[in-house]
């Protein structure tokens, strides 16, 4: 596992998220992250750019709720 | 027949007592209302019962069967909506705090196709907060119990959809599956879950976990009762771009022919590295019936599909979170803890991620598309493992620890990444008597064939009329 900073993931999500997180939640963040970066980094194992990304369609229309 | 007794009815077995006029939906609404009110204190598989409401509609039902313009299989089935399927003037709160009040004007595209096959909505089911969780552990309604064990997790994130039908709560319902949500909770609790291919059923009106992954299903006791339903939920419709003018063929008509001569494989890779043994057993005895049966059962190779674990994490966060980033800005205290760490982690996930994944995706389509070129369908364990204990963190496999939630959308997720259709049907139980799934996956918009597979097993297999040990 890639072990992660939680302080660097604190600083994203301050200067770019702009979202306010817990240190606790950042702790699982970085173990979460942590145990996907090496499956990740092996996509590029894959002949990645012989494909265009599967298309993304737009969701279903929803209703607003609530936020 | 005891009330009890209606309740233990197949939708078709319902189906055709209500279409002979010999039993009436007010009293089989009764009879599953009744046992709600008797069983749900302690299951929790309902956030909100709707008994006025249901014995509105089964009056209804009954007026118009017996005027006899007789709707159809589902006409007067009492079934039951996961809590994130829209409908109108009823709450729906996707299993959280935040949508806890929230009232939708409108009705989901599948709310209003099960409403004009007839079918009365008992209520609204419990589920994983946001549907962002395979175990079910809920910590604001609280978490559904497995029938078969209750110190056991029901499996998510469609929990209480499969508790409600696999402890005679519903006769059917409908749940939700971006990485196993539908298979993963049918398999842990007995029962046949349908996920259908990406496009198939409509998700219009439906809070999305992942836009790209997200499948609407059907969650039954018997092969034949997922079918029809099946039936009134797919085809295309203009409110999700997402579905298609593939044609829907008559799934009863077409699970009914025998599966002698079809080429059936076993993936050599992922699938079947690190099983528990009783589920390895299971799936192989259930391939061995297939075989007996008369297909036929090869190995193949797949050996992508590893990546198909990292795709859908990037994929899931990536949208989970763009979909969920108001709340957090606003109201993070308002979700359970796990949901929002999990939520929290999409942010730290680049784009160039993501759109590695939507590529990886193709390469591993393509892979499962050229073996399904080969044989007819794939056979896979549903889960690796069989339900884990309520409090369990980890899990030990083959000597390899890993968080029970990895192991248990394990085999699921690749077949959301790729969007073919897969069917878990129960497949035996084990010694401590949890059930067991066996995956069924099958070509793109081909659910009749995988149909046609479970039926065929379910004919045979060790879990024929096996319920869990709750009725008293």
């Amino acid at each position: 596992m890639a072990p992660i900073s939680t302080h660097v993931l604190q600083a994203i999500s301050q200067e770019l998220s702009r979202i306010p997180v817990d240190p606790g939640d950042l702790a699982t963040a970085a173990s979460q992250l942590g145990a996907q970066l090496d499956g990740l980094a092996r996509l590029d194992d894959l002949d990645l750019l012989a494909v265009e990304p599967a298309t993304v369609l737009l969701p279903p229309s929803e209703d607003p709720h609530g936020a | 027949m005891a009330p009890d007794e209606l309740t233990r009815l197949s939708i078709a077995e319902a189906g055709e007592q209500l279409r002979r006029r010999a039993l009436s939906p007010v009293e089989l609404t009764r009879a599953y209302l009744d046992r709600i009110q008797r069983s749900d204190g302690d299951l929790l598989a309902y956030i909100t019962v709707l008994p006025g409401e249901a014995l509105a509609a089964a009056t209804a039902a009954e007026r118009e069967i017996a005027r006899g313009n007789y709707r159809g299989p589902l006409h007067g089935i009492p079934i039951a909506l996961k809590d994130l399927v829209l409908t109108r003037g009823i709450r729906t709160t996707c299993g959280s705090r935040i949508l806890a009040d929230w009232v939708p004007d409108t009705d989901a595209t599948v709310t209003t196709r099960l409403a004009e096959a007839g079918a009365i909505l008992l209520g609204k089911l419990n589920m994983h907060e946001f549907a962002y969780g395979p175990t079910g552990v809920n910590p604001h309604y609280g978490t559904s119990r497995n029938p078969w064990d209750r110190q056991r997790v029901p499996g998510g994130s469609s929990s209480g959809s499969a508790v409600a039908v696999a402890a005679g709560l519903a006769a059917g319902a409908l749940g939700t599956d971006t990485g196993g949500s539908v298979r993963i909770p049918a398999a842990l609790c007995g029962l046949v879950g349908l996920k259908p291919t990406y496009g198939r059923v409509s998700r219009a009106g439906v809070i999305p976990l992942a836009w790209s992954l997200d499948h609407v299903g059907p969650m039954t006791r018997t092969v034949t009762d997922a079918a029809l339903l099946l039936q009134v939920l797919a085809g295309r419709d203009p409110a999700d771009p997402s579905t298609t003018d593939v044609p829907v063929p008559d799934y009863r008509r077409a699970m009914q022919g025998e599966i002698r001569g079809l080429r059936l494989g076993l993936p050599k890779d992922h699938f079947f590295e690190r099983l528990d043994p009783e589920v390895r057993a299971a799936v192989l005895a259930a391939a061995r019936s297939l075989e007996g049966l008369g297909a036929s059962v090869e190995h193949i190779p797949l050996p992508n599909i590893p990546h198909a674990g990292p795709a859908s994490f990037a994929i899931i966060a990536s949208e989970a979170m763009a979909y969920h980033e108001p709340y957090l800005k606003t109201r993070a205290a308002e979700y359970g803890a796990d949901v929002r760490a999990r939520l929290m982690t999409g942010q730290f996930v680049l784009a160039s991620h993501y759109l590695k994944a939507q590529r990886a995706r193709q390469i591993i389509r393509a892979e499962v598309d050229a073996a399904l070129r080969r044989v007819d369908a794939l056979l896979l364990p549903t889960t690796p493992i069989p339900a884990p204990r309520l409090d369990a963190q980890e899990v030990t496999v083959d000597g390899v620890t890993e968080d029970a939630r990895w192991w248990l959308i394990r085999c699921t997720r690749p077949i959301n990444v790729t969007g073919h259709p897969a069917l878990s049907v129960p497949c035996g139980l084990t010694a401590g008597g949890l059930p067991v799934g066996l995956q069924i996956v099958g070509r793109h918009f081909d659910e009749a064939t995988v149909l046609r597979i479970g039926h065929a097993f379910e004919a045979v297999g060790p879990m024929r009329d096996r319920r869990p040990p709750l009725d008293s």
